[in-house]
């Protein structure tokens, strides 16, 4: 009971769940505008911790320096593939319906691609380096430096999109897209712009998760894949391109993943989340954080 | 045209004849063929099995090649494939390597299934491999005949000789959190009981999936009830998740084992000092002297690949070969007289002298290393460590 009441658990608690947001945040998204199932996300994320590392080992560059790079990085990633790929299928309206279908298998090839380019180039030996490893211990509650540092970051950003969304121009041009695409193009808001942007912004977002993630778990070329699992079961318990509800989905997962095992046994923590994600399929397949459902 | 045509199959004719020629000059290569998780579930692990076979090539051709019976040396090429770490493909590739290929000798491929399913295939085709990175107690159940398995980390001799090692250093407690994978769980359903008849007090025993992502709960209890032991029984990837969140908690336990993950370079590189003192499993050491071949080998490999050998798998790929190369050298290429060398012969590898019995190796002792100072010392069984065992100082 003391566990379950000490702040220790609420911050590893914390830590998971804004790591699972910002995560889903990218993901949901690219989503969300664009509809396309990216299950090369999480192949973003390794992308983000390769960057990390290398600058660190190579060039003694910190990771708070390291997100930059990674962000910009998965941007112009994002780029390339909405411009390659997805910008003329988009356009054309008979091709944009099976966009969303057509948009799994191909990510799925980029994922694939993604991983064993990265193979080939870095070999699959695991990496890791060493970074803001000290303790700090405030109020009873020991907290690793680069895990303070992952949650202020992860929540930061998530917080930050979140005003966005709600106050600025462009966060309600975004919203309007997501929620009534036709709609939103008929009262002005120019789908060439917001797509590219946000399809770079989901990447870019994705890259920064990888910065935080190498600096606690060893990367390997296919660390990804877990990640974008995690991801996709983030959205779809918070609602698919809704993302205030993926964001506090993210957290609540993280939540009752840590207390959850707390209270039963490390055993249960699959059984936990996947329950939750049939169940919510099965109770409320628009996600648990959905308003009344919309025509 | 015609005469176009005329040249065009001279000039093809001429270079096939030198190509020949050529072959004929160098002597024809020895082919080794292999598989190996280069995709998949199990290809972080790959490379340290992959980059030992291709430093142990290199030595093998800069020396003129592999020596066969009479003093003769032809070079090596390997012939391997990439397996997805699916024990069905590794089958079929094996099959083809032996019918299709018609490969000279066999390296082993990647992990504990991919061997299992090999054995029958081998046994067929009666074609000799020396195994490596597998380990387990069903590798006990695979009847003699053209496998072979150097380790001596197999989980009903590891629970005995922890539970001894922890006994002989004063632990009377101990708490346990295992991987559910099967290698954790061997071991886990062996020391139990070995614990027990130590008298060492288990006071926690949970088990935990392989995708877990926080030990918080656990390892709370675990710093609450202050054992003289912590015996963590990771995976690489949740060895890392361990000592990262060990470390944040400040557990004060001295003894701390974590099965399978301390002794890749990456997990020194990320927690450096912090793991020092950390247990884990291991029977080869680069400090040990009397192994002089090993500390060359450690040399070699971190000259050529910038890392360091794992001292599990790294070593048991190495070893595979070494043993492979003197059977070799004894019998030549033919498979019941190589079959007949590996079975009966005594080998010099780096982990010092290996010796078959059935498929097992005999001589080698269950052994543990603990990290002292960045470095990999075995710390037991008493013939064959390098450093004594020190009790784990913070992190």
């Amino acid at each position: 009971m003391d566990t379950l009441l000490s702040g220790q658990l609420l911050f590893a608690a914390l830590v998971s769940g804004s790591l699972y947001a910002l995560i889903a945040l990218g993901l949901n998204l690219v989503y969300g505008t664009l509809r396309l199932l990216n299950i090369a996300h999480g192949d973003l994320v390794m992308i983000g911790a390769y960057t990390a590392f290398w600058l660190f080992t190579l060039l003694s560059i910190p990771p708070v320096v390291s997100f930059f790079v990674a962000a910009a990085l998965c941007a112009l990633l994002g780029w390339a593939v909405y411009e390659g790929m997805f910008r003329r299928l988009l356009a054309n309206p008979g091709l944009a319906k099976r966009v969303e279908a057509n948009s799994l298998i191909l990510f799925y090839g980029i994922s694939v691609i993604l991983q064993n380019l990265t193979a080939l180039a870095f070999t699959s030996s695991s990496r890791g380096y060493q970074y803001l490893d000290t303790v700090i211990t405030w109020q009873g509650v020991s907290m690793t430096g680069n895990r303070l540092l992952s949650l202020g970051v992860a929540g930061g950003i998530c917080i930050a999109a979140l005003l966005f969304l709600r106050f600025h121009l462009f966060g309600w041009e975004l919203r309007a897209v997501i929620q009534r695409r036709e709609a939103a193009q008929i009262v002005g808001v120019n789908l060439n712009r917001v797509q590219p942007i946000i399809i770079c912004a989901g990447f870019a977002i994705a890259g920064i998760a990888g910065v935080l993630v190498s600096m606690t778990e060893q990367i390997t070329p296919f660390m990804g894949f877990p990640f974008t699992i995690i991801a996709f079961v983030v959205i779809i318990i918070g609602g698919l391109g809704n993302i205030g509800a993926g964001v506090l989905a993210g957290l609540s997962l993280g939540l009752i993943e840590t207390y959850g095992v707390a209270l039963t046994s490390p055993g249960y923590r699959s059984i936990l989340i996947y329950g939750l994600f049939v169940a919510v399929l099965l109770i409320r397949p628009e996600g648990i954080f959905t308003k009344a459902v919309r025509s | 045209m015609k005469t176009t045509r005329r040249l065009a199959c001279a000039a093809l004719g001429a270079a096939a004849a030198l190509s020949v020629a050529g072959a004929a000059w160098a002597a024809d290569p020895i082919r080794i063929g292999y598989s190996m998780a280069r995709t998949g579930i199990f290809a972080a692990a790959a490379p340290s099995q992959e980059n030992p076979y291709e430093l142990w090539k290199e030595q093998v051709n800069a020396a003129g090649g592999l020596e066969l019976p009479g003093g003769e040396k032809r070079p090596v090429e390997f012939v391997s494939y990439d397996d997805q770490s699916n024990p069905a493909n590794t089958v079929r590739i094996y099959e083809k390597l032996i019918t299709q290929d018609k490969v000279d000798l066999l390296a082993a491929p990647w992990g504990t299934p991919m061997h299992l399913a090999l054995a029958p295939v081998l046994q067929r085709y009666k074609f000799p491999m020396v195994g490596n990175t597998a380990a387990s107690v069903q590798l006990r159940k695979v009847a003699p005949g053209y496998i072979w398995f150097p380790t001596s980390a197999i989980p009903d001799a590891m629970g005995p000789a922890l539970a001894e090692m922890m006994a002989a250093n004063g632990i009377t407690s101990a708490a346990i959190i295992a991987n559910e994978l099967p290698y954790a769980q061997e071991f886990r359903s062996f020391l139990l009981p070995a614990l027990k008849e130590k008298g060492i007090e288990v006071v926690m025993d949970e088990s935990y999936p392989p995708d877990i992502k926080d030990m918080t709960s656990s390892l709370v209890q675990i710093r609450d009830k202050a054992p003289d032991a912590v015996i963590a029984m990771t995976y690489p990837s949740d060895a890392f998740l361990f000592a990262g969140q060990a470390k944040e908690l400040g557990l004060k336990s001295p003894f701390v084992l974590s099965l399978i993950g301390p002794t890749i370079d990456a997990y020194r590189k990320v927690f450096g000092s912090a793991a020092d003192g950390i247990i884990a499993s291991a029977h080869w050491s680069p400090e040990a002297t009397e192994w002089t071949r090993g500390k060359a080998f450690f040399d070699a490999y971190v000259a050529k690949f910038g890392e360091e050998p794992d001292a599990l798998d790294s070593a048991l790929s190495y070893m595979s070969l070494e043993i492979l190369q003197q059977a070799v050298a004894k019998a030549g290429l033919d498979h019941e007289a190589l079959r007949e060398a590996i079975a009966t012969g005594t080998f010099d590898t780096i982990n010092g002298e290996v010796k078959f019995d059935g498929v097992q190796n005999d001589v080698t002792p269950t052994g543990f290393v603990q990290i002292q100072d960045g470095k990999i010392e075995l710390v037991w069984p008493e013939s064959i460590k390098t450093s004594d065992y020190q009790p784990k100082q913070g992190w």
